[in-house]
């Protein structure tokens, strides 16, 4: 395979790429944090605090099954929103940094 | 040469289960129980609906005569309909399987959404098509609460794994893992973590489809089993990843569509209002009997408590806060950690693909999980809790009973068709499942330890391509002669301490590798090492054991009840006569005997070991990268970094 060998401590220290570096990591962590946290919420709440499941809401649909759900609209929400930042800001600073090693 | 053999072997495979489907079975098993299920691991015995004895009874002295009866003519011909498709596309994919790239990525020539049906293919499980929404038809609201960690373990994937793995490696685990370090020891450990976490998953998976396509085609456990297990031999043999991924993605339409179908009709059913569909569930007089007298077993209703609304509550099935934490951190970290599905994302060409397919799979598998609660509340509402735990005490049976329900009823046209292409379904899932899990294995013991181990990476095309398939028939008939074996065996645990493992030593060793530049060789082999020695190990010691000692304590109970009954004169009905018998034999079997591991009683208080040993894995794997430095490691650090972030120099896939 004819592949192109790298530099690669050079490309580390390139601006462009420790920008790409930081935004990525300040993202992709944060929001994998931040889901997470949420959805430990699920075991946590419906096994120390049940009173607050039981809490009627809509008819007989009460907040537990609601709150099910919106772990649903949450993985929904991160998805959708990751997939755009990716394609716009990551992949343009990606390909930004390609051209300008090459 | 592969392709002019593979009728011949099909042949001979076919026969040799014919033969061994010769020989008599022993009397079947009432239930499908769990079919692999991590949901029934703690499945509570459901007294019958009628019975009257208060004391806790044997699951098996309750025998309820009712069973599913698919038509036997429609439901082979569908399955067969399935074989001879994925069969098609085996031939297909065998003459285009030449490189080993073909083999393991499918030449890195599938689309990002192809990936996603397949990912979803590999990950939506038999066990939750039928396990998870019986158990919603059973105990409400914690059924559904059961599916949202299997949905939420994408998000992990989707963040931190899929494109920095896909940047990173080429094939396997240990691609990944070697890339800093000394590749001979590291690919060594990654492949036995690989075999060890795949094999749990595929005996669990191979146990639940043997009793199941016994239930179904009414056929013996051992003629199921190597059904299912040839049927994977082949299609992973002569069509690699390629046709796994054709089979995975035909598997995961075909469940969409039957999962989108039977709740659409149970919405249909309910005039298209959630809410009042919610109300009729809590004002149904059997699912307030049901929650009443089989669940909390309150023989007489307590004033003014509403037994119809805490079918919606929490708490009739999960009982232990901590155990559903710790099982949450399996689901969290264990699916990002798999390496059958690590594997799935060299399939496709690049990182942004990779993106793609878990975005594709993380919607599949919502919605399928969503739909599944539909399912599951329609089953209680409409065939009624007491009806389906007659047929099946975990419930295993509802998706199937609701089919053939809303189909039109037993024995109508309708009601066979759709019982018989529900059926199809599930069958077409096992099959997915297990061949990823024996294309991952195979590739561990022929990718890692093989060519990079035993050859030094030295080995031409062909050879690899061989070596490959020869594997993979290896892995395949373990798989079955271990099938086989654990007939008996509880294995519903299984498939939880697969995601425990994994999540305790590959997560770990997986994100250290690609995120911190001090890690290393040690630090990869201790993470490995202590996650899954201690995931296993908590597990051996937990609850998840059998204990002959408290099967003979309530033995005793049962013996103690009844005794006395007669002492008082009462003529014990017949049952209850074979039960006492029952007891007393258990009693005498199991009186002062120890678990596997010579124990009285578990140590370890949870079911699932997963909040012990996953900080205990990333424990390791930091101190011994600290521990012992290595500059090499630090050095390439860089590399692998920039690799992954940008996916310069990314392997390609294809080389042709």
């Amino acid at each position: 395979m004819a592949e192109k060998s790298y530099n690669w401590s050079e490309v580390a220290n390139n601006p462009k790429y420790l920008e790409l570096k930081r935004k990525k990591r300040v993202f992709l962590f944060g929001w994998w944090i931040a889901s997470s946290v949420y959805y430990f919420l699920l075991p946590i709440l419906s096994g120390y605090f049940p009173e607050l499941f039981r809490i009627k809401l809509v008819g007989v649909i009460n907040f537990g099954y609601l709150f099910i759900l919106s772990q649903f609209v949450v993985a929904f929400f991160v998805a959708i929103y990751y997939t755009r930042v990716a394609n716009n800001e990551f992949d343009r600073l990606t390909e930004e940094l390609v051209r300008d090693i090459q | 040469m592969f392709i002019k053999m593979l009728p011949a072997m099909i042949l001979t495979l076919l026969m040799t289960t014919s033969v061994l489907a010769a020989e008599p079975v022993k009397a079947a098993p009432q239930a499908v129980s769990a079919a692999a299920a991590p949901a029934q691991v703690s499945t509570p015995p459901v007294a019958g609906p009628v019975s009257a004895v208060k004391t806790p009874e044997p699951a098996k002295s309750a025998a309820a005569p009712a069973k599913v009866r698919p038509n036997r003519v429609i439901t082979i011909t569908m399955f067969l309909a399935i074989i001879g498709i994925t069969l098609c596309v085996v031939v297909w994919a065998a003459k285009h399987t030449s490189s080993v790239s073909d083999f393991y990525a499918a030449g890195g020539g599938i689309t990002g959404i192809q990936n996603g049906w397949a990912i979803a293919g590999d990950y939506m499980s038999a066990a939750s098509f039928l396990g998870m929404s019986g158990l919603i038809s059973l105990y409400g609201i914690d059924g559904f609460m059961y599916a949202v960690g299997p949905m939420f373990s994408f998000i992990a994937i989707l963040l931190v794994v899929a494109e920095p793995c896909r940047n990173a490696g080429k094939f396997t685990l240990g691609d990944i893992l070697s890339f800093r370090s000394s590749p001979k020891p590291v690919r060594a450990v990654a492949a036995i973590s690989t075999v060890t976490v795949s094999l749990f998953y595929l005996i669990a998976q191979m146990v639940g489809a043997g009793k199941l396509m016994q239930v179904l085609l009414d056929i013996p456990y051992r003629v199921s089993v190597i059904g299912v297990g040839v049927l994977m031999v082949a299609y992973v043999v002569f069509g690699g990843m390629k046709a796994t991924t054709w089979v995975q993605i035909i598997k995961a339409s075909l469940l969409m569509t039957g999962t989108v179908l039977l709740a659409l009709l149970v919405m249909i059913k309910a005039g298209l209002n959630p809410i009042s569909f919610f109300s009729d569930i809590v004002n149904n007089q059997l699912i307030q009997d049901h929650v009443r007298m089989n669940v909390l077993k309150d023989a007489l209703p307590k004033p003014g408590f509403d037994y119809g609304q805490r079918f919606m509550e929490p708490g009739l099935f999960l009982k232990s806060p901590l155990d559903q934490i710790s099982l949450g951190i399996a689901w969290a970290l264990g699916a990002a950690g798999l390496p059958h599905i690590l594997m799935r994302f060299f399939t496709v060409p690049n990182a942004k693909e990779a993106r793609k397919s878990i975005v594709v799979a993380l919607f599949i598998n919502s919605t399928f999980f969503f739909l599944i609660n539909l399912i599951g509340f329609g089953a209680a509402l409409y065939l009624t809790p007491q009806m389906i735990s007659s047929v099946d005490k975990g419930g295993n049976m509802a998706t199937l009973l609701l089919a053939q329900h809303l189909g039109g009823g037993a024995g109508s046209v309708g009601g066979d068709v759709f019982l018989a292409f529900i059926c199809a379904v599930a069958f077409a899932t096992i099959l997915a499942v297990v061949s990823g899990l024996v294309l991952a294995a195979s590739a561990a013991i022929a990718h890692d330890v093989y060519v990079n181990i035993i050859k030094d990476g030295k080995a031409d095309q062909r050879t690899q391509v061989r070596v490959a398939r020869i594997t993979s028939l290896f892995v395949g008939i373990c798989a079955i002669v271990m099938g086989l074996a654990a007939e008996k065996e509880n294995v519903v645990a299984l498939v939880a301490l697969a995601f425990a493992v994994a999540a305790s030593g590959n997560f770990p060793a997986v994100m250290l590798s690609l995120f911190w530049r001090r890690f290393n060789t040690s630090g990869v082999i201790s993470a490995l090492l202590v996650g899954t020695v201690s995931a296993l190990a908590l597990c051996l010691i937990s609850p998840v054991m059998t204990y002959p000692q408290k099967i003979a304590d309530d033995a005793k109970k049962i013996v103690a009840t009844l005794e006395k009954k007669q002492a008082e004169g009462v003529v014990l009905a017949e049952k209850d006569l074979k039960a006492l018998d029952k007891a007393r034999a258990d009693f005498r079997k199991n009186d002062g005997g120890t678990s596997m591991v010579g124990l009285k009683a578990p140590i370890f208080p949870l079911r699932n070991p997963g909040i012990v040993s996953a900080p205990l894995g990333l424990i390791a794997a930091i101190l011994g990268a600290l521990l012992f430095r290595d500059k090499r490691a630090e050095e390439m650090f860089d590399e692998i970094e920039v690799r992954q972030i940008t996916g310069l120099g990314i392997a390609k896939a294809s080389d042709h």
